[in-house]
């Protein structure tokens, strides 16, 4: 795709998923094995062919950029365009977050003045989708627009809380942009919006320039504000868009990897999520191994019993050690004897021998980072 | 590496490109014992233990030992192996001051020719080797399953005050015939070399890996180069020849695994003591690591009614039906009902439903229909010990039945 680049918000999100964004922002949390949340949004960009990539990053951001590195594996270590890195605004209380502030692009001004680019693609990373800008970007410029919304419709409105409802009138021309959904409107379907447009580079700085002298402003207001004055279009996206707002969504959204149709459209299509690639041994499953209905990433090593769960890399399951609806992050190790259902364990956890853990299906019990249980 | 990068190495001075030791690594051998597994790929390219290629264990030991300037000898249905190779910055061996370099047979003024031994390989080369006017050079064999710390057998060579170092392993007695023998002093100085011997003297066998100074090499290759009687290989010629002449040549002993996948029974066997046992291939270590070059795929997914027992699977594969004993290399695919027992699939190899498979190795993106039987009846190949081979790509129809040892390839 030419003539367009990218700018993530890495700061979107706050401490909904208690402790799992903890130490990190929502985009790094680990999700689906091997891949951490932003790599959808990501990987959606570069593989619609987007080279210049600008990420606006959270406050804690060691681990996305140990996760990014110089970008290679998204094929962005590049000498023209490439990985850009976006220190974000910091905002008044950690918890606290702006969606798509124009604060956070004002601090980084110089990265949109200095490009060429006619447009730029904006999205959040908190989602998980795999979608090919192409289709979008083909309407936004047969319709000559300003600005193109892409859009979701759904009558869930637990799972797009947060999320601008769209009225769209003819031809895809969005007529208002109208905030979250109230007690009245709840259970309706509804356009919302899903954190991705694509808007003309000189008009964003112009808006930007705007709004200058306001402090907490963010895109979404100003492009309602001014939504008569601008040719503003939507695209409906139709493939698998997964919300996650708390822990209960963090793991429903993971589980629903394990259903094969969300699992080719998701990860084995045409387009895949790239992601920071280890160099792992491949999993060894073990004499006494017993595996079903599980996603396992590499370089794990099962002796124990594993159903309906997801690994992640270099996991260890020892002998006698059962695993039932889990998530397991990077390299936990869990002894023998042991009982796991309903439970999430963040990275580094160690399951002592023995010891039985249990969550519920609506509240699975997180295990922080690095505990010894 | 492009020539404008070469040339700016160039402006930069000596200096900058001189290396103490680079390597050469000889990938260009046919593997015509290796059957249909090389068919369409040059033999270091095969897929093996899953994730790996062969030719990942000597780039992955040059990474791991600071060697970091690779010349990359091919010849043979090279363009697999040199898309797999690239730059080399799945080994970390993307660097500006050498790197790897893929080196094809070229065409010169006056000559130019197909490599016709080991030896002329590296002749043919010299110019690349001058180019970094290293003090010691590495020869290295793109085939070997091991791994090696090459800066040990460096010290050991400039220790000893070596001219020429041979890395060795003792090897059974019964497989001494298969091997250059090398009988050497209390000093470990070489005193013979045979090839290949009916009565060896020794079952200390030449692993096909040389430090050479560079000066001795030179000289070596040319003078090799002018005698029409030579068959132009490092073991025939080279090293018989140096000894002769009272060269200083030292054996290092190499301690721990090795194998030489040559054959399609000594491959199906590294492969499998990779699933465990005393004597194997360590791929967990985190010290001494095994770079590849891997593509991006899912984590494995297993299904509801999947039994895996004793097995390496790997990322992007698929499991519905039984596996066990085996290896599933990335994009394997066991379909419903079928039972895969001490078998290789190779990378993206399918399997549907309801078949059986024992003590075969099924090609690269190879797909075998649902209700076959493959390698359950006895077979007449007694030379590959049973083991039946699908080439890559090779379509079984479905309800095949297929005796053990056959090899099925799609140009018969």
């Amino acid at each position: 795709m030419h003539n367009v680049i990218g700018i993530l918000f890495g700061n979107n999100g706050s401490d909904i998923l208690q402790g799992l964004a903890f130490q990190r922002s929502t985009a790094a949390v680990p999700f689906g094995g091997r891949y951490r949340l932003l790599d959808f949004a990501l990987s959606s960009m570069v593989n619609s062919g987007i080279r210049t990539i600008g990420l606006v990053t959270p406050r804690h951001y060691r681990s996305i950029l140990d996760h990014l590195g110089a970008g290679k594996e998204w094929l962005l270590d590049r000498k023209s365009g490439g990985l850009f890195i976006l220190p974000g605004a910091i905002q008044g209380l950690s918890g606290q977050s702006g969606r798509f502030a124009l604060k956070d692009l004002q601090l980084n001004i110089e990265y949109l003045q200095k490009d060429f680019s006619e447009n730029i693609i904006i999205s959040g990373c908190n989602h998980v989708f795999n979608m090919n800008y192409q289709e979008a970007f083909d309407l936004h410029e047969t319709k000559q627009a300003d600005i193109t919304l892409i859009y979701k419709e759904s009558d869930d409105s637990a799972a797009m809380v947060g999320k601008e409802r769209l009225i769209i009138g003819d031809n895809q021309k969005i007529l208002d942009i109208q905030g979250q959904d109230t007690p009245e409107t709840t259970g309706q379907i509804h356009d919302y919006f899903a954190d991705m447009l694509i808007i003309r580079r000189k008009l964003l700085l112009e808006i930007i320039e705007g709004y200058r002298s306001i402090e907490t402003v963010n895109l979404m207001d100003a492009i309602q504000e001014n939504i008569r004055s601008l040719k503003v279009y939507g695209v409906q996206f139709n493939g698998y868009y997964g919300t996650i707002n708390s822990v209960k969504d963090y793991f429903d959204r993971s589980m629903e990897l394990l259903n094969p149709k969300i699992r080719k459209e998701v990860l084995t299509g045409q387009d895949r999520i790239h992601t920071k690639i280890v160099d792992n041994p491949p999993t060894k499953h073990g004499a006494h191994a017993k595996v079903s209905n599980s996603l396992i990433s590499s370089g794990c090593t099962i002796e124990g019993e594993v159903y309906d769960s997801i690994l992640s890399r270099g996991v260890i399951v020892e002998r006698g050690a059962t695993i039932r609806n889990c998530i397991i992050m990077q390299k936990c190790k869990i002894a023998a004897d042991t009982g796991l259902n309903y439970v999430i364990l963040d990275k580094f956890v160690k399951v002592r021998a023995g010891n039985v853990l249990k969550g519920k299906k609506n509240t699975p019990l997180v295990v922080l980072k690095g505990s010894v249980v | 590496m492009s020539s404008s990068s070469l040339q700016a190495q160039r402006e930069r001075g000596k200096s900058m490109q001189k290396q103490e030791c680079i390597a050469m690594l000889l990938a260009g051998g046919q593997g015509s014992r290796l059957g249909g597994l090389t068919h369409n790929i040059a033999k270091p390219a095969v897929s093996f233990c899953g994730k790996y290629r062969i030719i990942d264990f000597s780039l992955s030991n040059c990474a791991n030992s600071n060697i970091n300037t690779v010349g990359v000898l091919t010849q043979y249905k090279p363009f697999l192996l040199n898309s797999y190779i690239g730059l080399g910055s799945a080994w970390n061996l993307d660097n500006p001051f050498g790197g790897v370099h893929i080196l094809p047979p070229y065409v010169g003024e006056n000559e130019g020719s197909w490599y016709k031994g080991t030896a002329n390989a590296i002749y043919q080369n010299l110019d690349f080797i001058n180019f970094y006017d290293p003090e010691f050079v590495l020869i290295l064999s793109g085939d070997h399953i091991y791994k090696m710390n090459y800066l040990s057998m460096l010290n050991f060579h400039k220790e000893k005050g070596s001219e020429i170092t041979i890395s060795t392993i003792d090897v059974p007695w019964a497989e001494v015939s298969r091997f250059g023998i090398v009988t050497i002093d209390e000093d470990n100085r070489i005193i013979k070399f045979t090839e290949k011997s009916r009565y060896p003297e020794s079952n200390l066998a030449s692993m096909g890996i040389y430090i050479f100074n560079w000066p001795i090499l030179k000289q070596a290759l040319i003078r090799d180069a002018q005698d029409h009687l030579s068959e132009n290989d490092f073991g025939k010629n080279i090293i018989p020849k140096q000894i002769e002449l009272g060269r200083k040549l030292y054996a290092y002993k190499f301690q721990g695994y090795w194998r030489d996948v040559g054959t399609i029974e000594s491959y199906y066997n590294a492969n499998m003591e990779s699933l465990g046992g005393k004597d194997s291939i360590d791929l967990f270590d985190p010290v001494q690591r095994v770079f590849s070059n891997e593509d991006i795929l899912p984590p494995q997914y297993v299904g509801p009614t999947a039994k895996i027992q004793n097995s390496l699977i790997s990322n992007g594969c698929v499991v519905l039906g039984q596996v066990s004993h085996s290896i599933l290399a990335p994009g394997a695919y066991v379909g419903e009902g079928s039972i895969v027992e001490d078998s290789i699939l190779l990378p993206h190899a399918k399997v549907n439903r309801q078949s059986r498979i024992n003590k075969s190795i099924v090609g690269e993106g190879a797909k075998i229909m649902s209700h076959c039987s493959i390698g359950r009846e006895p077979g007449s190949n007694p030379q590959q010990a049973g083991i039946t081979v699908l080439e890559d790509h090779y379509l079984l129809e479905k309800g095949s039945v297929i005796q053990a040892g056959s090899n099925l390839n799609s140009a018969c």
